[in-house]
């Protein structure tokens, strides 16, 4: 058997016990941290795509989610706009903010994109907590209108609905990643995380390339920050966090970056570790980031790497697991 | 005239706030500097051991806590500040200073060392929020507006620090040994300057700066684990405007984003300072993406 079909298969075996997990399990906390999972895995995945396959550290992605989320609550709550018109506002306000941020980073580099886009976030955050009136301020923005079908609203049977919909957008993020890698557009974009200098030369437009990758990237982040708000039915100030970016950066550390299954791997063993180390309270944040310390120095490749690591063991080379795409040297 | 009285009167209350707002930043950004405008290395615990000092400093002075006085509390917290430093630098840095892409990855591990921080404060000293002793006690009446004798004291001692800092960089032995690591490692380490311990030095130095600045702040702040945040991004604007490499260009930075936040305040609103504040901040980086007073 070789390896892409075996990959196929690995695949289909892990959606299908996603898709089947509702219809055996009703259990209301396990459905909860599956759906949480799932929407980290979408979350990451698409951060993948700046920060692994761009190479562009961009630290404003989680503010994309949160913005997708208040977007949403702001305009089906107060506005009484639909909620199913909450995700496409969701996706654009998120592609909106992207926009912003892309802007002054298309001419920066390095460290200053991160600097850039993580000012942005902390921005965002002073500026929800200034708007108390429209966001709720320190407390949040509550009772955010859920998705109903009729009769039928999406937090029935163990909010089953809320699962597939996750489901289904952890679908799309897959898919659309496996477009991304093998599209001209993908490419381009892997190109100029390689080597700038000769992408330009090879006539690929620099200013373009990064702007569509902020906007791609974007999608997600909006959509599930959409679906989230309606899902816990609250969007809070704690979504531009640090905690959150820490989380959600140890998961793609941690699964690997620069890979297509490595972020969804990530988001599933990093959210249950984090449930089983939740009665530590607080502690577990040191577990965590004493993690990402320990990751970075012992194991860059993540658990994607271990397959390679694994290779290297049997064939007796020596040498830690493959530097990821993204630690290489910017320049 | 009677305009021109409002006009003036505004803009004396506007120059005061952005000078006392000013002088915090100057004082957040001191030990963010040293380390960036030298090392070139962003310490995203920066603002997490100002919290961290402010609570040592707690502890050690309040009566609730050991009660032996401030002028112990600020002296015992200053210690734990530089120790805690050179930990970091041992910890967080120190062992990938080796990779040649060493300033971002230093991002994460410094970014996990601020979270591990904070929520080691967290632990220790609970949700509760405290608060220091000011330095000097009783208010000053300026040109309309109050303002401390703490903040008083912040004005004069945060130039003079950042002075002191520039004339360390510039003319001692130590000072320029570090900016020497920071142009070429391998060179320093051929005429002989042991580049480990440069690092130590410099992490230390900030850290202790950024403890004097955690102080400072706790005494007019209430002390939360999450203190050092917002200064931690004030810090972030002002030495990426100020630019790479320039101790004036921080000081510069500092001023610039002080008074524009006090204008923005006075005239646009407190609502959308920072709104404010982020578009100058993008307007001038696509002008001058290297900062004010960086080189290219």
């Amino acid at each position: 058997m070789n390896v892409t079909a075996f990959n196929r298969i690995l695949t289909v075996a892990f959606f299908a016990v996603l898709f089947i997990l509702p219809l055996v399990n009703s259990d209301s906390y396990i459905r909860h941290i599956s759906i949480i999972a799932i929407m980290y895995a979408v979350l990451v995945s698409s951060w993948n795509v700046t920060l692994g396959y761009g190479g562009v550290f961009n630290f404003g992605h989680m503010a994309f989610f949160a913005i997708g989320a208040y977007a949403t609550g702001v305009m089906t709550k107060t506005f009484d706009v639909s909620p199913w018109w909450g995700m496409p506002i969701g996706v654009v306000a998120a592609v909106i903010a992207s926009v912003i941020v892309c802007l002054p980073v298309l001419r920066l580099k390095g460290i200053y994109v991160i600097l850039v886009t993580f000012a942005f976030t902390q921005l965002c955050l002073q500026i929800v907590l200034n708007q108390r009136d429209l966001t709720g301020g320190n407390f949040g923005l509550v009772s955010i209108p859920p998705l109903e079908i009729g009769a039928f609203s999406f937090r029935d049977f163990q909010n089953a609905g809320y699962y597939y919909l996750a489901l289904l957008l952890l679908v799309v993020t897959l898919l659309a990643m496996l477009w991304f890698r093998r599209s001209h557009f993908g490419r381009s974009v892997i190109a100029f995380r390689d080597n700038e200098t000769y992408a330009i030369s090879r006539g690929l437009p620099l200013a373009k390339v990064r702007l569509m990758t902020f906007m791609f990237s974007a999608v997600f982040p909006g959509a599930v920050g959409s679906v989230y708000a309606q899902y816990v039915r609250s969007a809070s100030p704690d979504m531009f966090g640090f905690s959150f970016l820490t989380l959600a950066l140890s998961m793609l550390l941690l699964g690997g970056v620069g890979t297509i299954w490595g972020p969804i791997a990530g988001a599933f063993v990093f959210t249950i570790i984090s449930e089983l180390l939740t009665p530590l309270g607080p502690g577990r944040y040191l577990v965590t980031a004493t993690l990402i310390v320990l990751v970075l120095r012992f194991f860059p490749g993540g658990l994607a790497g271990i397959p390679e690591f694994a290779g290297q063991l049997l064939k007796g080379r020596s040498g830690a697991a493959g530097d990821p795409a993204m630690l290489k040297d910017e320049k | 005239m009677a305009l021109l009285d409002t006009l003036l009167l505004a803009l004396k209350t506007t120059f005061v706030s952005g000078l006392v707002l000013a002088s915090l930043y100057v004082l957040m950004a001191s030990g963010l500097a040293l380390v960036w405008n030298t090392l070139g290395i962003f310490n995203f615990t920066h603002g997490a051991i100002m919290a961290a000092a402010a609570y040592v400093a707690w502890q050690i002075s309040d009566p609730k806590g050991y009660g032996l006085g401030l002028a112990a509390g600020i002296v015992g917290a200053l210690i734990a500040s530089g120790v805690m430093g050179l930990v970091i630098n041992r910890l967080l840095i120190a062992p990938f200073l080796n990779q040649k892409n060493v300033v971002l990855i230093a991002v994460m591990t410094t970014l996990s060392g601020a979270f591990f921080i904070e929520n080691s404060a967290l632990l220790i000293w609970g949700p509760r929020i405290k608060q220091l002793e000011k330095v000097v006690d009783g208010n000053l009446r300026v040109a309309g507006t109050v303002i401390s004798g703490h903040e008083v004291v912040i004005i004069v001692i945060a130039p003079l620090l950042m002075l002191g800092l520039w004339a360390f960089l510039k003319f001692t032995w130590t000072g320029r040994a570090i900016r020497a690591v920071a142009q070429n490692r391998e060179f320093a380490e051929l005429s002989g300057i042991d580049v480990r311990r440069m690092y130590a030095v410099a992490f230390a130095t900030a850290a202790m700066l950024a403890g004097f600045a955690g102080i400072m702040l706790g005494a007019i702040r209430f002390i939360t684990p999450g203190l050092g945040a917002e200064p931690l991004l004030k810090a972030l604007i002002v030495v990426i405007l100020g630019g790479l490499g320039s101790i004036p260009g921080t000081i510069l930075g500092a001023y610039v984003v002080g008074f524009s936040e006090a204008l923005s305040t006075y005239y646009i609103g407190a609502y959308w300072t920072q709104a404010v504040l982020f578009l100058i901040f993008i307007a001038i980086l696509l002008i001058r993406p290297s900062g004010l007073l960086g080189k290219d």
